[in-house]
C-alpha cells in the first residue's frame, strides 16, 4: 500500500512544455482515473512516474520512497521503480509466447523458478487467457494481445500499477466485464491503480476519484466521480464529462434573454455575476424536462429509443439541443413526437463566462 | 503525444547519471570505428590529390585534369552510365509491368529468371560477350563472316556501345526489381477509380500508374546510375583491349602502368578525386530531375491487382520476354561453360575439342583454391563484422539519437555513393604504412577493410528498417518488467531484428564473393579472390581456364543465393 505523489513536475520536450508544475497526490489503494482530451500530457506524467523520461524540476514519491527528486538529483532507474504498466499499444513482444511474456517480469526480480509457471497461469486466468498460453501475440486479436499486457503488469503484484488506455481495443461486454476484473484485482491486491483514459464512461464506471486534467496540462478538478459531474470545477470539466448544452445569455433593457438566433425570455434564477449577460448557460440533456406550461418552446426534431431513455433533439429558435428523457418520465408523461412543440424547462442549470470565439452548442 | 515520443527526455536520455553509460559507450565506439574504416582513407585520397610531403601541390592534379586521356575517360564514363542509365529503366520498367500487371503466361517462372542478371557477376557477362563477338576473334563473329562471307566482322562488343550493351542487360534488374514490388504492392482501387471516373486503359498506365511508381523508378534509376559510374568490370574487359577506358578503369591502368609506385598513386588519388565529382554531380542532377514527393499510397500488405489483358500482343510480348531473358542469361551462360571445355581458345567448338582438363587445372592449382579460400574468409568475415558495426551504428543512430547522429548516418552511408576503385585507392593511401606504421599493404587485411568500408552501409541499412519497426514501447516495457538497459537490448532488440541481421550478412557476403573492383587493386601475390584470379587468368590469355573458373564461381553462387532465399523467405517478421 502506498500513495504517489507528484510535486510540482515540469516536463518539456524541446521548446513545448507538457507538464508545468503539475503536482497530484494519488490516495493509497484507490483506483484513480486521469482524465483529460488526448496530447494533454497524461501519458507524460505516466511515463514519469515509471522512470521513462525526465522531468526537469519536481519531485515523485511513492509511500516513503523517493523515486525522484531534481534537487537532490535522484533518479531512481526503471527498472527499479516496481511499478506495473499497461501500455495503450500492448507492448507485447512478438518473439516470445504469451507465457513467456507473462513470466519475464517474474524472472527480473528474480522470483523463484518453481514459483513462476505458477503465478504466470494465475495472472493469465484472470484475464481469461490461460488457452492461449503458448500462442505467439500474431496469433491474438488486439483484444486478446491487450489482455496478455494486463496479465504482465498484474503478475508482480507491484504496490502500483498504471494503465494507459488499457481496455480501448476491447468490445463493450469485455470492456465492462474487464473493468470488474480491475476492481476485483484491486481490492485483493490493495494496490494504488493510475488508469488513464480519455473515456469518461469506462472512468466513471472503475475510479474512486477522478482527476481532470485541461488541454494545457494543468489539474483542473480532482475528486470523486459523484463531485466532478454534480459540482464541475468550471466550463471545461462540466463540458468534459457529459454531453452539455450551452445558450447564449444576454441583457436587454427589459430583462435577461437567451439568445438562440431569436430572443427568449428567461425569468428563472441567475447567479450576481451573471445578471448583465456574457454568460452562457450550460444544461445537461437529462436536466431538460417537458413542461407544457413553460414559455420556452422548442420543435421536436427526431427522437431516438436507446433503450433505457429516450434522446430528442430539439430546435429552440436557430439552436439545436439535446434533451434526454428518462423510461420512467416517457412512462408517466408520455413521449414528445418529431414535429410537435413542446415546453421545456430547464432544472440545473450552470453560467460559465462566454468564451471569446467559444463554442456554444 | 506520440509525436514527441523520443525527442528529448527519453529513455536513453534518462541513463543519465551513471558515469559510463552503455549509450555513451556505444556512440563513441561507433564513431572511432567509422573514423579508422570510413573517414582515414576518404581524407587520405583528398590529401594526396592536392599535397605532397606536407606542402600544397596543385599542379600533378592541375596536370591530370588536363590530360586528354583522361578527359575522354571521363567523357565515355558519362556517356556510358547515362545510355546504360536511360536504357536500363526503360528496359526494367517495361518488364516489370509486364510482369507485374499484364495477363502473360509463366509468370512465377519469368519472375525468378528475371532475377538472375542481377546475382549474374556483370564482368563474367562481358567475358561472355567477349567470347561471342570481339571485334577481332569472336566465335559468333567468325560464325557470321562464314555463313555469309562477310569481309569483316559484324559486331563488335568492344566498343561504348559493346559496354552500354552489357552493362544494361545486368543493371536492369535494379528498376525492374523495385518497379515490381512497387507496382504489386499498390492500391488496385486507385487505377479502378480512374478507369470508373472514365479514363482509358493506356490513359490509366501513363496518368496513374507510372506516375504513382515513379518514386520505385527514380530509386532504381539511381542505383544503375551509381553502380555504371563507379564500374570497373565491363569496361576493363571489353574496352580496355581498344584501348578505351572509363575513370575505373584508367585508374586501374595509371596505378598498374607505374608499377604500384606513390607518385602511380598519387595519380589515382587524383583521378578518384574527378570520378567522385562526377559521382557527385551525377547524383544530384538526378535529384533535380526525378525529386519527387512520396506517395503514400502503397500498402504494406499485397492484393491482387487487376491485371491488363494483352489480347493479340500477349503471343509477340511473352516470345520479346523468352527472347531477352536467353539472350542475357542463357546464350552467355552457354558460352562460359562451352569455352570452359575447350583445350585451348580459338579452337572450334566441336566435340573433339572439348576436354575436361581446364577443370582438373582449376582444381588442383594452389592459386585457384586460395583464391577461393580468400574470397571465402574475406566475404564471411566482412560480412559477419559489417553486420555487428552496422547494426550498432543503427542503433545509435535510431535509439540513441546522440548529438551529430545526422554526421554518423551520412558518415557510414558515404562509402554507397564512392566508387569501389577510388575506395582502394584510400584504403591504400592509409593502411601501408604511413599511418601509426600500419601496413596492410599485400596482405588479406587490406582487401577486408577496403570490404567493409564498402558494404557497411548495407547491413546499416536493414537493421535500421528493423530497428524502425521495434516500437520503443517493447524496450520500454521491459524496462518496466525489472530490466536493466542491457538486459533489454538482449532479450527483446536482438532477438527482434536478429532475421534482418542475418540477411544484411547475406547482402554482403553474396556481392563479396564475386567483388572485383575493390580487390584488383589491392590484392598481392597470395591474396588474390575468386574475382581477381578470374580476370588475371583471362588477361594471361589462359582463357578456358577463366571460363571453367568462372563456371565454379557462378555455381557457388547460384547454391549461396538458392539457399539465402530458402532461409530469408521463412523468417518471423516483427
Amino acid at each position: 500500500m502506498a500513495n504517489v505523489k507528484f510535486d510540482n513536475i515540469t516536463v518539456r520536450y524541446g521548446t513545448h512544455t507538457v507538464l508545468d508544475n503539475f503536482s497530484l497526490e494519488v490516495e493509497s489503494g484507490k483506483i484513480v482515473c486521469l482524465v483529460g482530451p488526448s496530447g494533454c500530457g497524461k501519458t507524460t506524467l505516466a511515463r514519469a512516474l515509471l522512470g521513462l523520461n525526465k522531468p526537469e524540476s519536481g519531485t515523485i514519491t511513492v509511500g516513503e520512497r523517493c523515486l525522484f527528486d531534481a534537487k537532490k538529483r535522484v533518479n531512481v532507474p526503471a527498472e527499479k521503480r516496481n511499478i506495473g504498466i499497461v501500455f495503450q499499444d500492448y507492448a507485447v513482444w512478438p518473439h516470445m509466447t504469451v507465457l513467456e511474456n507473462v513470466c519475464y517480469p517474474l524472472k527480473k526480480q528474480r522470483v523463484e523458478k518453481s514459483q513462476i509457471k505458477a503465478r504466470a497461469m494465475h495472472a493469465l486466468e484472470q484475464v481469461h487467457m490461460t488457452e492461449y498460453a503458448n500462442h505467439l501475440p500474431n496469433q491474438l486479436s488486439g483484444g486478446q494481445q491487450q489482455r496478455v499486457a494486463i496479465a504482465r503488469a498484474l503478475v508482480v503484484e507491484s504496490d502500483i500499477l498504471v494503465m494507459d488506455e488499457p481496455i480501448t481495443n476491447l468490445d463493450a461486454k469485455l470492456r465492462e466485464e474487464m473493468l470488474l476484473e480491475i476492481r476485483m484485482i484491486q481490492k485483493r491486491l490493495g494496490a494504488t491503480i493510475l488508469y488513464i483514459t480519455h473515456d469518461q464512461q469506462s472512468a466513471l464506471q472503475l475510479c474512486d476519484q477522478m482527476a481532470i486534467m485541461q488541454p494545457d496540462g494543468s489539474l483542473c478538478q480532482y475528486g470523486t466521480d459523484e463531485d466532478i459531474i454534480l459540482h464541475p470545477a468550471n466550463r471545461f470539466t462540466f463540458e468534459f464529462i457529459g454531453v452539455s448544452n450551452f445558450l447564449p445569455l444576454v441583457r436587454k433593457p427589459d430583462g435577461l434573454y437567451l439568445d438562440c438566433g431569436e430572443a427568449f425570455a428567461y425569468s428563472e434564477a441567475v447567479p450576481e455575476e451573471a445578471k448583465n449577460g456574457g454568460y452562457d448557460l450550460g444544461v445537461r440533456p437529462n436536466d431538460i424536462v417537458f413542461d407544457k406550461e413553460s414559455p420556452l418552446r422548442a420543435r421536436v426534431d427526431s427522437r431516438v429509443f436507446l433503450g433505457s431513455e429516450y434522446n430528442y433533439f430539439l430546435s429552440l429558435g436557430q439552436k439545436q439541443i439535446r434533451v434526454q428523457q428518462s423510461m420512467l418520465d416517457a412512462r408517466t408523461k408520455g413521449v414528445a413526437n418529431e414535429g410537435e412543440t413542446v415546453g421545456i424547462r430547464f432544472v440545473n442549470s450552470r453560467f460559465y463566462p462566454t468564451e471569446k470565439g467559444g463554442r456554444t452548442v | 503525444m506520440k509525436n514527441y515520443r523520443g525527442i528529448s527526455p527519453d529513455l536513453a536520455a534518462v541513463d543519465g547519471h551513471k558515469r559510463i553509460n552503455m549509450d555513451k559507450l556505444m556512440t563513441v565506439i561507433c564513431f572511432i570505428l567509422l573514423l579508422i574504416i570510413v573517414v582515414i582513407p576518404i581524407v587520405m585520397i583528398i590529401y594526396n590529390a592536392f599535397f605532397n610531403e606536407g606542402k600544397l601541390e596543385i599542379n600533378m592534379f592541375l596536370e591530370q585534369i588536363r590530360d586528354k586521356k583522361n578527359l575522354e575517360a571521363m567523357w565515355n564514363t558519362l556517356k556510358i552510365a547515362v545510355f546504360a542509365t536511360i536504357l536500363g529503366t526503360v528496359m526494367g520498367v517495361f518488364y516489370a509491368w509486364l510482369l507485374g500487371r499484364s495477363d502473360i503466361p509463366a509468370k512465377g517462372l519469368m519472375r525468378a529468371l528475371f532475377n538472375i542478371p542481377y546475382m549474374f557477376p556483370p564482368f563474367l557477362g562481358a567475358m561472355a560477350w567477349d567470347m561471342m563477338f570481339n571485334g577481332r576473334s569472336g566465335y559468333i563473329n567468325k560464325w557470321l563472316v562464314q555463313l555469309f562471307g562477310l569481309s569483316s566482322m559484324p559486331i563488335n562488343i568492344n566498343s561504348v556501345w559493346g559496354i552500354v550493351f552489357v552493362e544494361v542487360s545486368y543493371y536492369f534488374p535494379f528498376v525492374f526489381m523495385q518497379v515490381v514490388s512497387a507496382l504489386e504492392r499498390m492500391d488496385p482501387t486507385l487505377e479502378e477509380s480512374a478507369r470508373i471516373a472514365g479514363a482509358k486503359q493506356r490513359q490509366v498506365i501513363w496518368k496513374i500508374t507510372l506516375p504513382l511508381v515513379k518514386p520505385a523508378i527514380s530509386a532504381g534509376a539511381l542505383l544503375i546510375l551509381t553502380t555504371s559510374l563507379a564500374h570497373f568490370g565491363v569496361p576493363s574487359i571489353l574496352g580496355y583491349a581498344k584501348g578505351i577506358y572509363t575513370l575505373p578503369t584508367r585508374i586501374y591502368a595509371v596505378i598498374y602502368n607505374s608499377g604500384g609506385s606513390f607518385d602511380g598513386i598519387r595519380q589515382g588519388a587524383a583521378l578518384s578525386v574527378m570520378l567522385v565529382v562526377v559521382v557527385a554531380a551525377a547524383l544530384i542532377l538526378q535529384n533535380r530531375i526525378l525529386s519527387s514527393g512520396s506517395y503514400d499510397i502503397i500498402k504494406g500488405k499485397s492484393m491482387r491487382p487487376t491485371l491488363i489483358k494483352l489480347r493479340g500482343a500477349k503471343v509477340p510480348l511473352f516470345l520479346l520476354a523468352i527472347f531477352t531473358l536467353v539472350l542475357i542469361v542463357i546464350v552467355p551462360l552457354v558460352m562460359i561453360v562451352l569455352i570452359s571445355f575447350l583445350k585451348a581458345y580459338g579452337l572450334p567448338l566441336a566435340f573433339k575439342n572439348f576436354t575436361f582438363a581446364q577443370y582438373q587445372k582449376v582444381f588442383t592449382a594452389n592459386g585457384t583454391i586460395a583464391a577461393i579460400r580468400n574470397s571465402l574468409f574475406v566475404s564471411i568475415a566482412a560480412g559477419i563484422i559489417c553486420m555487428f558495426l552496422g547494426t550498432l551504428v543503427a542503433y545509435v543512430v535510431q535509439k540513441i539519437k546522440p548529438k551529430g547522429k545526422g554526421v554518423l548516418e551520412v558518415i557510414s552511408m558515404l562509402p554507397y555513393a564512392i566508387p569501389g576503385t577510388v575506395l582502394s585507392i584510400g584504403v591504400i593511401l592509409a593502411w601501408s604504412g604511413r599511418i601509426a606504421g600500419i601496413n596492410l599493404y599485400n596482405t588479406i587485411w587490406i582487401i577486408l577493410v577496403a570490404y567493409m568500408a564498402r558494404y557497411l552501409s548495407f547491413s546499416m541499412k536493414t537493421s535500421s528498417a528493423a530497428l524502425l519497426q521495434v516500437h520503443s514501447s517493447l524496450e520500454e516495457a521491459s524496462r518496466v518488467c525489472g530490466a536493466s538497459h542491457t538486459e533489454s537490448l538482449a532479450d527483446i532488440t536482438l532477438p527482434l531484428i536478429r532475421p534482418a541481421m542475418v540477411s544484411g550478412f547475406f547482402l554482403i557476403f553474396l556481392p563479396a564473393m564475386r567483388e572485383v573492383t575493390t580487390s584488383i587493386l589491392l590484392y598481392g601475390p597470395y591474396t588474390r579472390t575468386l574475382g581477381v584470379q578470374i580476370y588475371s587468368l583471362r588477361d594471361a590469355g589462359m582463357i578456358p581456364q577463366a571460363a571453367a573458373l568462372a563456371t565454379v564461381a557462378i555455381g557457388i553462387i547460384i547454391v549461396l543465393n538458392t539457399i539465402v532465399t530458402k532461409l530469408t523467405k521463412d523468417r518471423k517478421g516483427v
